[in-house]
């Protein structure tokens, strides 16, 4: 996690549910009041990187409230989760987030969820082998136009195979890059044996 | 900005360090031995055989000086033995990478980690040095005296530069065509790149975070050595927070305990 790491500070741009838990004067055009003072317990989506700072710095109050409270994002809520149990392999995590992981890591350090972090686990490690799958038989993209016998050996290309990369988030892509990288570098290296 | 190099070797470096290995020609013609940086090569005097590097055999193979015999696990019978105990009898594990000379686990028994000195006596200039640890390159196990069964770190590479440029050798010796011996090497690449992708299942579980990469060759490693960093690497990311929070526990309890811990922590270092 560099300072210029582009994906963590779009991670950081994502917006999570909060909840103000006091009044705060000036700010009612964040809910679309411009001249009122916003109320308690108005519900703001904000982005990540506001929201871990208003949750945790100190109001000064006595009760030791902070300024808001904040909710799991609808892309890590209960549906995702129990679809995630049921196949991690069946759901577009980028239609959730772009940044599901990034996310969901984020989310877990600001509070503890077991069972996030196991689902979360388990459906990064099922869905890797899947894109490596995918990878290995995408091979010949790098070079189309190799005529039908290549395209031919691209089995699982197109149909449920493209869907599937469709839906993948941003670490599963660069997973993805990686993985055809490796298996293009051994397809280059295999073909030039005999010319060598 | 440069970009930096990717970790680990890339297929040529490795096909490269590859042409290091060992393997055994018939000489059709005299020739001397030459000072080379890596030692002299032995004199070839046919039709004895003779333990070249790979390089320079697939030199003197291309100019008709030598003929290449294949090592024993190039058979077809020994491949499709190999693919069946990596399909049917262990499907999980990658099948063993080739034994370890008797003498070789003084220092460490029961680890079978590759050291020893030349198989079996498959190199004269090695027999004199014994005491020498040596690793994959330097293990004659690309030779003809090399072991059945047992697929070496550099397997196909060699498998592919033999059948490339001396497939009629490899043909004659093993009598099966190269296309056989050639579908067979697919096949068994593609049940260990298989095989290689379902070991991220291994992750899965907290704290089982092993991925078991013995027996694997030189080319599967610099093919999927991106995929799996980015895997495990991951995994430790989406694991983090849960770690922290692991360790946090366990530091309170090692205070809470005091002593207690700090002698079982001892007791595990022991062992």
């Amino acid at each position: 996690m560099s300072y210029y790491d582009i994906d963590s500070i779009l991670t950081d741009a994502e917006k999570i549910p909060c909840t103000f838990q006091i009044d705060i004067p000036d700010l009612g055009y964040l809910d679309n009041t411009p001249t009122q003072s916003l109320k308690a317990g108005t519900r703001v989506n904000l982005p990540l990187w506001l929201a871990e700072m208003l949750a945790i710095a100190n109001t000064g109050d006595a009760e030791g409230k902070s300024f808001v409270t904040f909710d799991l994002p609808p892309a890590l809520g209960n549906d995702v989760v129990q679809a995630l149990k049921a196949d991690p392999r069946a759901v577009p995590l980028r239609d959730q987030s772009a940044h599901f992981y990034g996310l969901g890591t984020h989310m877990m350090e600001l509070s503890e969820e077991k069972e996030l972090a196991a689902v979360l686990r388990k459906t990064f490690v099922t869905r890797a082998s899947e894109v490596a799958l995918h990878a290995r038989k995408v091979g010949g993209v790098g070079h189309r136009g190799k005529g039908a016998a290549e395209e031919g050996s691209n089995l699982g290309v197109g149909g449920a195979g493209e869907e599937f990369l469709r839906g993948l988030d941003e670490w599963e892509r660069k997973l993805f890059r990686k993985a055809h990288d490796g298996a293009k570098s051994g397809k280059e290296w295999m073909e030039g044996i005999k010319k060598n | 900005m440069a970009m930096p190099l990717p970790p680990g070797l890339a297929h040529s470096e490795v096909a490269f360090l590859a042409e290091m290995e060992l393997v055994t020609v018939v000489p059709r013609q005299r020739l001397e031995s030459i000072d080379l940086l890596g030692g002299a090569t032995p004199p070839l005097r046919p039709p004895h055989r003779t333990d070249l590097p790979l390089w320079l055999a697939l030199l003197l193979k291309k100019q008709r000086r030598a003929n290449i015999v294949p090592p024993h696990w190039l058979h077809p019978s020994s491949l499709s033995e190999i693919i069946h105990h990596e399909t049917k009898v262990n499907p999980k594990a990658f099948s063993a990478p080739p034994p370890t000379p008797v003498r070789a686990d003084t220092h460490n028994p029961g680890h079978a980690h590759r050291q020893g000195s030349g198989g079996g006596g498959a190199q004269q200039q090695q027999q004199q040095q014994e005491q020498l640890l040596l690793s994959a390159p330097f293990r004659a196990s690309c030779t003809a005296d090399a072991p059945a069964g047992y697929l070496p770190y550099h397997w196909l590479e060699v498998a592919e530069s033999l059948l490339a440029h001396a497939g009629d050798d490899v043909a004659s010796a093993l009598g099966a065509s190269a296309g056989e011996v050639r579908g067979l090497l697919r096949d068994l690449v593609e049940v260990r790149a298989a095989k290689m992708r379902s070991s991220t299942a291994d992750l899965e579980e907290f704290g089982g975070g092993l991925m078991s990469m013995r027996g694997v060759g030189a080319v599967e490693l610099a093919e999927s050595r991106g995929f799996v960093l980015g895997v495990v690497d991951g995994v430790r990311k989406v694991g983090a927070s849960a770690e922290a929070v692991r360790r946090e526990k366990e530091e309170e309890e090692g205070e809470e305990g005091g002593g207690e811990e700090g002698e079982s922590d001892e007791e595990m270092g022991i062992f």
